[in-house]
């Protein structure tokens, strides 16, 4: 006996129907297991530092011998290297970006650039690390410096920035550009007017990513900024060592003899948690800010 | 175009450069110097600490510490990109994979005590030469055949250029160098990923600084002899080795007031004894 | 939006204040920007070619005294001894690899997909600033928990007496590459228009059909994206896996015994050498080989994705 097409559409849809209810279930069973491990890992993390935490260990000098030494220098390295390669990667990045959005034909050279940067973010951070080392330890022969863990560190967030970057800006509607172009504009202006704070929020995301990446790197830092600091807090000096927090993590975890080690490293790395926590609180500020003004 | 960015990044680059060389320059002049340490990380802790307490005395000095491995100090002091280099061994001599730095004077600085350890709840409480050598070349792969627990012996070793496995090697294993292609065995990077690995498996057996030793690791008997200060100072036990400052040439103004600093009676009783290295006139 | 709107209405409303020197003034402006932006784009692809000189230049060294045969198929790296084969940490990068993208992938689509279009807004707003907190949590840190934590946990389980290996590494890198692949396969997914999801709706399917037949298509692009970059870090992650994978030069006899890669040998090895020695050479090798096998990668990926748009 042949069922009506109805009947047969029916049964298909009902099919469908428990299968969609049944993947939504999944998928909620399995995002909120996933969920719920981050929870415990922060935690973890958090848990442990916080209790011990005082505002003193944030700008206190690391001590050698006795318990309590705080990360001060550290602290304020990692904050210096960070907006350094930023103020050089954010500017390079998005240019980069939108030439390959906006302006590249469509031709063999677009494709060997567009390689090249994807093969660029492709390029391990222990490599960034040794090209950042032969760079300014071996052929200009500065030795370890903030500088020399600002460029590398850029480098390696480059590349991240312009693909993001990119992404973001082929997003944005034609229709937009056109108006723009229509109304007289010229195709900066529409980029810089238009396009770009269109964009904005993919590309915040993208600075958000790479600003949260590059204060944990640990491998770039080592090997062109050294695992040290000149020892005194509040040193601008391009020139003075450049080891950052999680250098100091490493440092403590692996050759540290103080007592208090393992809180020290317990405490920096809730720190490091923390103040990832407020960097994407604070990129992401403008696009909230945008969201409210714009709903009301 | 590639030419105009290189010229940009070159301008910037030499600008830096410029910076760095003035800046040296002007501190010569005021007899102060400029001290950079690099190499051994073991001995970081107590160079960091003598450039602290160096520099509260010597405002002008300016100094950086940095720490990599043992035989990257005597190259940068060779390369001139380090005016004093840190060794676990006195580099000035060929020791098993390296061959000597000529050019160099070792300064010692201090005495390193070293231990066999094991996890804290190991029967084994003590290792002849010739049971930490079967071991470590992987003739004796499980716990019962020297007296402990009938399980598979769990390898954790340094990488070669190692200043503590250079030492272990030579004071522990008498020169037989350490089989680290077998499966049970694992390498750590530094000597607290060490201590973390020992910690976290029962069956495990490593090699650390004898101040590393505490909590949920012990450090085993050498032959019948515990490993304490005291039985290194009085020779009877035998895995210990000087830490090393080296200068090329003898050294000069502030690299020489450093080390003396760090080889003087007071920094040796309270400092060096303080972060639990032996100090040196302790040792007959 | 609204400066946008803005913008173009100062302009609708006096379309005659384009005058002449500022039409000129525009003009320039124009092509400084444009020149701007190309400039940055060849410096990006300057710098690759900086990279690839400097290292090879180093790593060519090697080939001196190592035939090449012997540093890429033989599984003997005795430097010490003079046997400098690579073959066990270029299979094993290959072999981690591979595992974390067998493991990633399925999982952070799951999330990105669950986030963009299944979390209700309040719970969407809370899962995106937990990511991007894991993305900035120091690789060391992830290390340490994974001896303390995973290793012991894994040696519980299958009862081996170690612990470290191929898939520790995984589960970390695992860890590590989620939010870079669920935060941009979110955004490509979230930038679907809204256009696309009516008019599925409208033709009757369900939402996962509408999820999997429209939205992951469209954002296919965004996808690819997400998934070259969280392979790129994996590839190229150095200090967790390090702690984790045991750093011993020989094949693994299963997925929990210990083995080396690429990145954690150099990382092991490379303060540790002399500067001038075959050994030193071989290491750059190995961070060219690291590179090389980085930009195939791409490479294969962007063909296939010319293909299959």
């Amino acid at each position: 006996m042949r069922e009506s097409l109805f009947h047969q559409h029916r049964k298909k849809n009902t099919l469908a129907l428990i299968g969609d209810k049944v993947w939504t279930a999944l998928f909620w069973a399995g995002s909120l297991l996933i969920i719920f491990l981050i929870g415990c890992l922060l935690f973890l993390i958090l848990g442990k530092g916080l209790k011990l935490m005082t505002l003193d260990f944030l700008i206190d000098l690391p001590d050698e011998i006795e318990a309590g030494g705080g990360i001060g220098p550290f602290l304020f390295n990692s904050i210096y290297v960070l907006v350094l390669s930023l103020s050089i990667a954010i500017p390079m990045g998005i240019g980069a970006g939108i030439y390959l959005a906006e302006y590249a034909p469509r031709n063999r050279f677009t494709e060997l650039v567009r390689t090249c940067v994807e093969g660029l973010a492709s390029v391990p951070s222990i490599v960034i690390g040794l090209f950042g080392y032969v760079l300014f330890v071996e052929y200009f022969d500065v030795g370890l410096t903030v500088l020399g863990a600002s460029i590398s560190l850029a480098i390696l967030n480059l590349p991240i920035l312009t693909r993001v970057t990119e992404e973001a800006i082929s997003m944005v509607p034609q229709e937009l550009r056109e108006a723009s172009l229509a109304l007289g504009a010229t195709k900066a202006q529409t980029i810089v007017r238009v396009v770009l704070p269109s964009a904005l929020n993919g590309i915040l995301t993208g600075i958000s990513l790479t600003a949260c990446r590059a204060f944990g790197e640990s491998a770039v830092i080592l090997l062109a900024g050294g695992s040290s600091t000149s020892g005194f807090m509040w040193d601008f000096n391009l020139l003075s060592q450049g080891g950052t927090l999680p250098v100091h993590l490493w440092y403590i975890q692996s050759e540290a003899l103080v007592e208090d080690a393992k809180e020290i490293a317990d405490k920096s790395a809730a720190v490091m948690v923390l103040t990832i926590l407020f960097l994407s609180f604070i990129i992401r500020l403008p696009i909230w800010i945008r969201e409210r003004r714009f709903n009301r | 175009m590639k030419k105009l960015t290189l010229l940009v990044l070159s301008f910037a680059l030499l600008f830096g450069y410029s910076f760095g060389v003035q800046e040296s320059t002007a501190s010569a002049k005021t007899l102060s110097g400029k001290i950079v340490v690099a190499g051994s990380s073991a001995l970081l802790p107590l160079t960091q600490q003598a450039a602290k307490e160096f520099k509260k005395t010597n405002h002008k000095v300016s100094i950086s510490v940095s720490g990599s491995s043992s035989i990257a100090g005597p190259q940068s002091v060779l390369k001139g990109s380090a005016t004093i280099g840190a060794s676990d061994w006195d580099a000035t001599k060929p020791v098993p994979g390296f061959k000597a730095f000529e050019g160099l004077v070792a300064h010692k600085i201090a005495v390193i005590p070293f231990a066999t350890i094991v996890h804290k709840d190991n029967k084994v409480k003590n290792l002849t030469t010739k049971q930490l050598q079967d071991i470590y070349t992987g003739k004796i792969k499980n716990w019962k055949d020297v007296g402990g627990d009938d399980q598979e012996i769990v390898v954790v070793t340094r990488s070669v250029g190692s200043g503590t496995r250079v030492n272990y090697i030579e004071k522990a294993l008498n020169g037989v160098d350490i089989n680290d292609k077998s499966s049970n065995v694992v390498k750590a990077g530094k000597s607290g990923e060490m201590v973390t690995k020992v910690q976290e498996n029962k069956y495990a057996i490593g090699y650390v600084d004898l101040p590393y030793v505490k909590g949920n690791i012990k450090a085993v008997d050498f032959n019948g002899v515990a490993a304490t200060v005291e039985n290194i100072k009085n020779g009877k036990y035998g895995i210990w080795g000087y830490g090393y400052l080296l200068t090329k040439g003898q050294p000069k103004a502030a690299d020489k007031a450093f080390i003396e600093f760090i080889q003087s009676a007071k920094f040796q009783k309270n400092t060096a004894a303080k972060l639990k290295f032996i100090p040196l006139s302790e040792m007959k | 939006m609204e400066k946008i709107i803005s913008n173009t209405t100062n302009l609708l409303k006096n379309p005659l204040l384009i005058t002449k020197a500022s039409f000129n003034k525009n003009y320039i402006k124009n092509h400084l920007f444009r020149f701007y932006s190309l400039l940055s784009v060849l410096l990006l692809g300057f710098i690759l070619l900086m990279i690839l000189f400097f290292i090879g230049k180093t790593g060519i060294l090697v080939f001196k005294e190592v035939s090449l045969a012997d540093f890429f198929f033989s599984l003997n790296w005795e430097p010490y001894e003079d046997h400098y084969g690579a073959g066990v940490f270029i299979l094993g990068t290959l072999a981690l690899t591979t595992l974390t993208f067998l493991i990633a992938v399925p999982i952070s689509l799951v999330m990105a997909i669950f986030s963009a279009e299944i979390a209700p807004i309040w719970l969407r707003n809370l899962v995106r600033p937990i990511l991007d907190l894991l993305v900035g949590i120091p690789s060391i840190v992830y290390g340490y928990l994974g001896i303390t934590i995973l290793v012991p946990f894994i040696r519980e389980v299958t009862g081996t007496s170690i612990g470290e290996g191929l898939l520790a590494a995984a589960i970390v890198l695992t860890i590590m590459v989620l939010p870079t692949i669920t935060r941009i396969s979110d955004d490509a997914i979230s930038a679907v228009s809204q256009d696309f999801r009516e008019a599925s709706y409208a033709l009757g399917s369900t939402r996962l059909q509408m999820i999997f037949k429209v939205l992951l298509p469209a954002a296919k692009q965004g996808i690819i994206t997400g998934v070259i970059l969280g392979m790129a870090r994996a590839i190229g992650e150095t200090m967790a896996v390090v702690m984790v994978i045991g750093n011993t030069a020989i094949l693994p006899a299963n997925l929990y015994s210990p083995t080396s890669v690429l990145t954690s040998n150099i990382v092991m090895e490379i303060l540790n050498v002399q500067y001038d020695s075959t050994w030193n050479y071989a290491l750059y090798m190995m961070a060219f080989l690291l590179l090389l096998i980085s930009l195939v990668l791409i490479f294969i990926i962007r063909k296939l994705r010319v293909k299959g748009v």
